[in-house]
């Protein structure tokens, strides 16, 4: 059945659905001839990240492969197809006690190509890293439409070249993911959440306190009044009557985390209004913060990296733009989400402004705000040989042409 | 493509290099290459025209644009503890040695990273930042020795990277010489910067994109307390199931290594720790971490090693009886040299729970070919390292180890794993490189090198099979491991 999309306001696009890998060869040989362009579409919960397409092509559905192909539990690996979605790929994996410690907002549209496009992180990544730490083998189809493979299904290895790392993050412009390989974890036995309210003299001494803690958080999420209370209302919780509250995160055995929280009271209990959630009591606010990173009513989003010492005064700046921030504190990175009352003008503005102390990025915006923001701001110095790399890969430029960094 | 210089462009080549760096930072003696014809992997040899110890980015730039202007390859070296052959200068040309770079640049503790210099050694960047409760966490056994650059560009592994990755997971940026004497920084000490994360490919590619002149590493804080135990076993099988069952309970252990009972004779006969001798394998497992959830999971451990048929679990109650446990696994390799003159050590991977097959196979291996072979390794990854014993004087014993290792290697792939865990393809394994991917996967690899080193004059011949550059091996190299 033929069906026809918009992507980031571009469009008609006319949209398939391949079944197979055979099937999705054909369509990508077929724009290969024609030079023409390819949109490769996942849950389509985030088509809105980078720069609006201009050529005109076709976009392609991964929802026809997500097949599961291997899942030795034993081994704590899994392969399956690029367009199972994060809830049957979580699902399967809890059945076994193992996860993707990837915290992923919408899991029931998202899909496991469209996040290693995305590179999408949440609060956990303070503890367990990012998807280039758990891809350990991947497949995609080339220029000429002809699968490739990197990597194995071995937990340690390094035969070769680790493009995992390269097509992780690359948003779908070096090739369309087919396949993929992924390293596990074991759930967690028991975790915690515990939620420190203070005012904004006390959030840099707390952070300090926390990088010297005894104890070893996963997660180190900061939010400001606006922020707080999204979450916590999402959460059915009652809101914390602070101006800052700082979300520190525990997972591991239960003598740990028992520990760890008795500990976190001694070591900062001075500083902040404490409250402790414990095992599934934590759960509706570890889940309202990973969809906090993507609500309905956010019409402009920035996100900006910096020293994780520097977010303490950056937050505390940006305060007044009147956006929801929530920083993931201990890696240095910062969101500001702004919902209906955020104008251009107002936009440019406070880009042009956190462009000054960090690297910011647009990751949501109007499409038409896209003709005068720039969405990834200034080209960092390997931008000529990104683009040297993109032009190895797809000379005739028909993977999401023009939508990432660098032109590319 | 580029080639060697010949007796007539080599003295040219060596003054070219000390209008560079300055006539002590040069070596172009036959007596003084002698040392730079090979690396840890000593089948292969092949002198280099000239050896030049840089001391600054800059002059790494000056040295790459002569090579280019003279037409000659060049290859990085750090400290030449490659296993693979990574730093034979096949076709000569000019050795970039990066010993003499060694500054720890900066250390941040607050934002936790470390900017280096290639040529720092391993435990150096440890220890300098030890007193302050941190470390650098990949470990390989040669850490004493080896450089950081290396470990870069080997993407190194080590006994704790089960728990803790390997040094992809603990490298943020690169600063990278490309041939033509461009300098680009990829990542650095932000996270997510946006654009391809050229560092993840640049780690791993083994000196074939450039030289890595800095690097932006993660610094990660020690952990507070260890439990350190001793399974002994009467069969492999037992020990390797425990391993499975150990992960499979959602423990991830520090460290699991398995010493089968032909090593255990070498470590104890030279370290008397008080290992039964007739036990089939003994496992070292250790969890580290908060103190708090540490005896938690210690009992469970023990309870799994009993339930897989452990004669004994053994706890080191002090830290003397701690480090001497890991003296006799660190130091396994030296103990070798009382079993045979001469061992060589292969690198295999095979998912984790295929361990007893390509035990067993091993074992039938050396009854195929009549060779002694011995087991320690990092049982939790599923990295192998069988140590094939034998005498280099005897030829015969040459060949039946090289056919030993392969057939070892081509069972790893059949059971789904790979030929290198963590000492990397270089030229030992480039044979391997089509057995292990299509040519569709080697012709993108191809792609991607040609971004980098469109001209292949840096590191040339390696990782990548090119036609006709098949190597013949006759020699099994004197190899120490792991
Ligand atoms: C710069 C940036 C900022 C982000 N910020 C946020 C954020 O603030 N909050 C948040 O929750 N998430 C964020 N993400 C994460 C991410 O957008 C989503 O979680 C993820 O993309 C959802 O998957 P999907 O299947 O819906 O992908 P889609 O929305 O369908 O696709 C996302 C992108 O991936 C490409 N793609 C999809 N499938 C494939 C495939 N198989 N092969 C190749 N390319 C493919 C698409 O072409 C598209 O460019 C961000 C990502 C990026 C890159
Ligand atoms: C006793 C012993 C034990 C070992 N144990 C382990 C172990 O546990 N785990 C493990 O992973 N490995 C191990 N190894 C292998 C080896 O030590 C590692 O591969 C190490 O990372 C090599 O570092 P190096 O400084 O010696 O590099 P070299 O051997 O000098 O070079 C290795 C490769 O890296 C390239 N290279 C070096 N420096 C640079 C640079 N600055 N820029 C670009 N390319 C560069 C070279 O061209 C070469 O291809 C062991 C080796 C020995 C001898």
């Amino acid at each position: 059945m033929p069906t026809t999309t918009h992507i980031d306001g571009f469009g008609p696009l006319s949209m398939t659905t391949p079944t197979t890998t055979a099937e999705l060869a054909q369509v990508v040989r077929a724009a290969a001839a024609g030079s023409t362009a390819l949109y490769p579409v996942g849950g389509g919960t985030k088509l809105a990240l980078g720069t609006p397409p201009t050529r005109s092509g076709q976009a392609v559905s991964m929802h026809g492969l997500a097949r599961i192909i291997d899942f030795p539990a034993r081994d704590m690996t899994v392969t399956v197809e690029a367009g199972i979605t994060i809830r049957e790929l979580r699902d399967t994996l809890a059945r076994e006690k193992l996860r993707l410690p990837i915290d992923v907002a919408h899991a029931d549209r998202a899909t496991l190509g469209g996040i290693i496009a995305a590179n999408t992180s949440g609060p956990r990544r303070y503890g367990f890293g990012t998807l280039r730490d758990y891809v350990i083998g991947i497949s995609a189809l080339n220029d000429e439409g002809n699968e490739f493979k990197a990597g194995g299904r071995v937990v340690k290895n390094v035969a070769g070249y680790d493009i995992c790392k390269l097509l992780t993050g690359s948003l779908g412009t070096l090739g369309i993911i087919t396949q993929v390989t992924l390293k596990l974890r074991p759930l967690a036995e028991e975790q915690a959440i515990i939620s420190l309210a203070c005012d904004a003299d006390k959030v840099e001494q707390i952070l300090a306190n926390l990088h010297g803690s005894r104890t070893r958080p996963i997660c180190l999420d900061l939010l400001n009044r606006l922020a707080a209370r999204r979450v916590f209302e999402q959460a059915h919780l009652p809101v914390p009557d602070a101006a800052w509250v700082l979300l520190v995160g525990y997972e591991g055995n239960a003598d740990a985390v028992s520990w760890q929280v008795q500990q976190l009271v001694k070591e900062v209990g001075i500083l902040a209004k404490l409250e402790a959630r414990v095992d599934f009591t934590a759960q509706p606010l570890w889940d309202a913060l990973v969809e906090f990173a993507d609500r309905p009513g956010d019409e402009l989003v920035l996100k900006s990296s910096m020293l994780p010492s520097a977010v303490a005064t950056f937050c505390l700046n940006a305060d007044r733009d009147g956006a929801a921030l929530r920083a993931h504190a201990a890696n240095g990175i910062v969101y500001g989400h702004w919902s209906a009352d955020a104008t251009l003008d107002c936009a440019a503005e406070t880009l042009k402004r956190w462009r000054e102390s960090s690297g910011t990025i647009i990751t949501r915006c109007h499409s038409e705000w896209k003709r005068t923001l720039d969405v990834w701001g200034p080209p960092r110095n390997d931008a000529w040989l990104m683009r040297e790399v993109k032009a190895k890969f797809d000379p005739k430029n028909i993977f999401n042409p023009g939508r990432f960094v660098a032109g590319i | 493509m580029t080639s060697a210089a010949t007796t007539a462009t080599a003295p040219k080549l060596a003054d070219r290099m000390r209008a560079i760096v300055g006539p002590t930072n040069v070596l172009a003696s036959p007596s003084d290459l002698v040392v730079y014809e090979c690396d840890g992997f000593t089948i292969e040899k092949n002198k280099p025209d000239v050896v030049v110890f840089p001391t600054s980015t800059e002059q790494i730039v000056a040295i790459v644009k002569a090579c280019g202007e003279l037409g000659v390859p060049f290859v990085p070296r750090g400290a030449g503890t490659s296993l693979a052959g990574g730093c034979l200068p096949i076709g000569g040309g000019v050795m970039i040695a990066l010993t003499r770079m060694k500054r720890i640049l900066e250390v941040n503790y607050r934002d936790r990273y470390a900017i280096i210099e290639p040529g720092v050694v391993n435990l150096w960047l440890t220890n300098h930042i030890k007193p302050n409760g941190y470390h650098f966490a990949p470990d390989p056994s040669s850490q004493g020795a080896c450089t950081i650059g290396g470990n870069v560009a080997t993407n190194s592994g080590g006994p704790h990277t089960l728990k803790y990755g390997v040094t992809v997971n603990h490298v943020l940026g690169v600063e990278l010489v490309l041939p033509d004497g461009r300098v680009v920084q990829t990542g650095g000490p932000h996270e997510d910067n946006p654009g391809y994360d050229l560092t993840g490919v640049i780690v791993g590619s083994e000196g074939t994109f450039g030289v890595a002149t800095k690097a932006w590493v993660r610094i990660t804080r020690n952990p507070e307390a260890y439990r350190t135990l001793l399974g002994v076993f009467e069969s492999v099988d037992d020990a390797t199931n425990t391993i499975s069952e150990i992960i499979g309970a959602g423990i991830i252990p520090g460290a699991l290594e398995l010493l089968d009972s032909l090593i255990l004779q070498a470590v104890e006969a030279a370290f008397r720790f008080g290992f039964p001798l007739d036990a089939g394998a003994v496992l070292i497992m250790e969890v580290d971490g908060l103190d708090a959830g540490l005896d938690q999971d210690a009992e469970r451990i023990v309870e799994i090693a009993k339930r897989n048929n452990a004669r004994e679990v053994r706890r080191a109650n002090t830290e003397a009886e701690r480090l001497l446990l890991w003296k006799s696994r660190k130091q396994a390799f030296g103990a070798v040299g009382r079993l045979a003159p001469s061992y060589c050590t292969q690198d295999g991977v095979v998912p984790r729970t295929k361990l007893p097959e390509i035990l067993r196979f091993i074992r039938a291996v050396g009854t195929k070919y009549n060779i002694r072979i011995a087991n320690v390794f990092h049982a939790g990854d599923g990295n192998i390292h069988p140590i094939l014993l034998f005498d280099e004087r005897d030829a015969d014993q040459v060949k039946r180890v090289l056919g030993a290792s392969h057939e070892i290697l081509d069972e790893c792939i059949r059971l789904g794993g790979s030929v290198t865990g963590e000492h990397g393809i270089g030229v030992e394994k480039i044979d391997f490189m089509p057995k292990l991917f299509s040519p569709e996967d080697l012709a993108m690899m191809v792609r991607l090198r040609s971004a980098f080193n469109p001209e292949n004059r840096c590191s040339p011949q390696k990782m990548l099979p090119t036609a006709g550059a098949c190597i013949e091996q006759s020699k099994a190299g004197r190899h120490a491991a792991m």
